[in-house]
This record gives structure tokens, sequence and C-alpha cells, in this order.
């Protein structure tokens, strides 16, 4: 039997796993071999003093030490956590800042959403303005609707491109003067946007009504558009232009140049 | 006895020559678009029918044409008796004269529920006169002169060469837009009228009578193109726009 099967077999001997068989095979080689002996004689101390060691249990000093040491570090940990609320005076700041802060936030919020609902309604009021102005400007029954339609377009502050183009549709194609008047005279308001004074120069040259041509050449004559000189000249040059509107022409060239 | 029948004879002769001059369209709503009718007055009245009456008599009655009819070169016929064609076309009645020239002077009598609109380029008319009119009346001439005889509006009045005078009726209706390039505005109502005023001239002058205090609107993000007046009256109301680009604009009270 060589030395390590031995040393297993031992091992297992002395913790008493082994079976009946091998038990007597071990103690006859314990009994023959004298090695075999003084090698069970060290596993066996060796395997003893370690389960002592084991079962080796700390010193009281020493657990009531730790256990010090433990205690404190939780009490100074709680200690950290509460230090801020531990005066009375803290915690009524604190619950009044959060009060505070509460109805803040929530006054902040409804009127916030007042302001939404305001803006709500004024834009659907201006939305409904925008309707009846554009049902007025479309009412092919009636001049005098259209008329309105423009003078209350006239009363907006700020046009969007759908009045702007309706407008300008009433100033160039509608039947009658007195419309095309109050659309060019609603436009003329709004002049500080670029593409209503481009809609007016446009206008120039397609404008076929004598009386909306003189005012409109004013107009832009006035606000000092860019492109007018072009188009007056064009029209002192129209064969087809009225003697009055090519006196308002050249009398805008002069005023511009 | 002679007597007698002589009465008898001229109500006859009276009633046929009255029949024969006018002609009625049953409506009280609705658009009456009058064009190119040289001599034409137009009359409110509480009724529901239009009454188009010709005030010539039957001078230019013609034994020849008895049995004919008379057409026009624009394919028109005179369906009326008086000179005119009065035709129908889905809520708009169109008025117009058979003569280029001359013509029937006319008298229309309207319900104030219906549109009159008057338009006018030939140079063979004089003027268009309304009377009474409670309803909107649409003017648009060239050569005709306008004259408003206690009309309410809303009006849109427009002449190039016409003179337009007007003394409106007290309960105006918005909006009230005249205007001519040649001839002269002359404008009369009250002058407790709420209203907001614009009264323009390019080559002409304003006058208006010192009773009516015009508040002048700030021009400061306005555009001022002209010689306008902006303004409110007594605190402001009716859009009403009065211009005459190279004659006078006068504003009277009533």
């Amino acid at each position: 039997m060589d030395r390590e099967t031995l040393e297993t077999l031992l091992i297992d001997y002395i913790d008493g796993r082994l079976a009946p068989e091998e038990k007597l095979q071990v103690e006859q080689e314990l009994v023959n071999n004298k090695e075999a002996y003084i090698l069970y004689e060290q596993l066996k101390e060796v395997i003893h003093s370690m389960e002592r060691s084991s079962k080796l249990e700390p010193t009281a000093k020493l657990k009531s030490s730790f256990d010090k040491l433990i205690e404190e570090e939780i009490r100074s940990s709680k200690k950290n956590k509460t230090i801020f609320f531990q005066p009375a005076f803290y915690r009524v700041a604190a619950a009044v800042t959060l009060v505070v802060l509460g109805g803040g936030i929530g006054y902040w919020i409804s009127k916030y959403e007042r302001q939404q609902q305001e803006l709500a309604d004024i834009r659907k009021e201006m939305q409904a303005t925008k309707n009846m102005m554009m049902t007025m400007l479309d009412n092919h029954q009636s001049a005098s609707q259209r008329v309105l339609g423009a003078t209350v377009a006239l009363k907006m502050e700020r046009p969007d491109d759908e009045i702007i183009l309706a407008l300008a549709n009433a100033m160039n194609e509608d039947s009658n003067t007195n419309v095309r008047l109050a659309a060019l005279d609603a436009l003329s308001k709004f002049n500080k946007e670029q593409n209503v004074r481009k809609i007016l120069i446009a206008s120039l040259t397609t404008q076929k009504d004598p009386i909306v041509q003189i005012a409109l050449i004013r107009i832009l004559v006035e606000i000092r558009a860019q492109g007018t000189v072009k188009e007056l000249q064009r029209i002192t040059n129209d064969e087809e232009a009225l003697k009055e509107v090519k006196d308002e022409a050249h009398a805008g060239i002069l005023k511009l140049s | 006895m002679k007597k007698v029948f002589a009465a008898v004879a001229l109500v006859v002769f009276i009633t046929g020559f009255i029949q024969a001059q006018e002609y009625k369209l049953a409506k009280s709503t609705g658009r009456l678009e009058i064009k190119e009718v040289n001599h034409v007055e137009i009359e409110g009245y509480a009724g529901n029918e239009i009454i188009f009456t010709s005030r010539n008599g039957k001078k230019d009655d013609d034994e020849r044409a008895k049995g004919l009819r008379a057409i026009s070169s624009m394919g028109l016929e005179d369906n009326t008796g008086i000179g005119l064609s009065v035709v129908e076309k889905g809520g708009v009645i169109e008025v117009q004269q058979l003569k280029k020239m001359d013509g029937p002077d006319v008298i229309i009598k309207v319900p104030k529920g219906v549109v009159v609109s008057y338009s006018h380029t030939s140079p063979y008319g004089d003027r268009v006169t309304f009377k009474n009119f409670e309803g909107e009346i649409e003017v648009s001439t060239v050569h005709n002169g306008v004259v408003l005889n206690n009309t309410t509006g809303p009006m849109t009045i427009k002449t190039v060469h016409g003179d337009i005078d007007a003394s409106l009726s007290p309960n105006i209706k918005n909006p009230v837009s005249i205007i001519s390039v040649h001839g002269h505005v002359d404008v009369a109502f009250p002058t407790t009228l709420k209203a907001n005023l614009k009264l323009g001239t390019v080559y002409g002058e304003i006058f208006v009578d010192p009773d009516f205090k015009i508040e002048i609107e700030k021009t400061n993000n306005m555009v001022k193109y002209s010689d306008n007046v902006s303004g409110k009256l007594n605190g402001g109301g009716l859009d009403i726009y009065l211009s005459s680009t190279h004659s006078n604009v006068y504003l009277r009270k009533k």
C-alpha cells in the first residue's frame, strides 16, 4: 500500500468514515507496519488539533468591546440623521416652508391654468371674429357686408396669413369699388408686414379699378415700399391707364426720387 | 247723359293708361339689380311686391308695332310693357332697359327686405334717386349722379363723375361708404349719431358743420396716406366713410 492511499485511508479511519472491511484492513496495516502507525499517530494529532481550534470562541473581552463599537457606530449614525430637525423651531420652519412652497406652486399652477384658459378664450374669440369676417367678406349678396368684413379686419391687432389673403383677394377681385377700397384700407394698416407690402406692390400690376389704383399709389408712395418707382414708371407708359392714374403715378415718382 | 258717358270713358281711359304703365312682381326679399337704366327713382314702401311704373305715358305708342314684341341686340325682351326687361334668376331680379339711349323714366317701389343694386356706366343717364328706402343699397355709376333722400342703408355708393347728395335717415345701419372721384359728396345726418367717421379727399376740401364734435384719432400707428380725417362721433359706432378724390366733401347736420 503506497503512502498516499494509506494517508487517505488513515484520515477516514480517524474520522470513522470507513466501511468495516476497510477498517479491518487499516487496523491490520497499523499492527503490521510501524511506519503506518507513526503516520497514524501524526495524523491523529493534526486532526484532533484542527477540531479543537474550530471550536475556539472569542474571548469575552473581545466580544464586549466589539459590541460597544457597534453600538457607538449605530448611535453616531442615528445622531447624524436627526440633527437637522432636532430643535422644534426647525421642524416648524420646515413645515411652514413646505406649506408656503406647496401653496405657491398650487397658486402658480392655477394661475398658469387660468392664463392658459384666458389665452384659449382669446384665441377662440379671435377665431370667431375671423370666421365672422371671412363669412362677411364672402357674402356675394351684399357689398355692405363685405365692406363690414374689411372693417372688422381693420380693427384687428395682428392679422394672420389667411386674413391677409382674403383681404388681398377682396382688393383685387371684388366687383364693388367700396369693398376694394375698404380692403385696401385694412391692408395698408398692416403695411409693416413684408408680405402685405408685396401684395400691395403686386396689386399695382393687376389692379383695374382706377379709384383703387390711385389710392394704392398714394399708400405705396407714403410707406416708400421697395419697387414702387419701377411699377409707377410702367404705369406712366401704360396705354390703358387713365390719365388721372398716370398723373398720380408721376406725382409719386417725383415724391420718391 | 253726355257728361256721364264722357266721365265713364275718361275713367276707362285712365285705368287703361295706368295699367299699361305698371308692372308688379310679388317679391319682398332677394336682390334687385338695376343695370343701365338711365332714369330711375327708387322708393321704399311697406308692401310685398316690387312695382315698376313709367312716367313717360304712352307717347311712343306705335300702331305699326301692334302684335309685335320689342327686342334688343342684347337679347332683352320687353316683358313689362314699359320698355324694361325684368328677369328673375335664383333670387336675383335683373332689370334692364331695351333702349341704349334715353329710355323710360321709371319709378320702382321696393319693399324694405330687398337689396337694391344699381349699376350704370353709359353717359346717357342723369341721376338715380333713392327715397325713403330702408333696405340695403349698392350703387356704382360712372356718369350718373346719386341722390339719397331719407335712406337708412347699409349703403355702398360709388360714382366716378357724378355728384352725390345724401340726406340720411336718423336710424342709419352699418356701414355707410360713399365715394365720388370727380363729383362732390354732400351728406347730412343728425349730430347725435354715434359713428366712426372717416372723411377723405385728395385735391378737394372737407367742410363739416361745427355742431359735429369729432374726436380726431391719434395716428401714431395708423397710416396717414391722404388728407383723411379719421375720428369718432359721440364715442364711435357706425362705420361711415365719405370721400371725394377731386372735389369737396360736405357734412351737414340734419
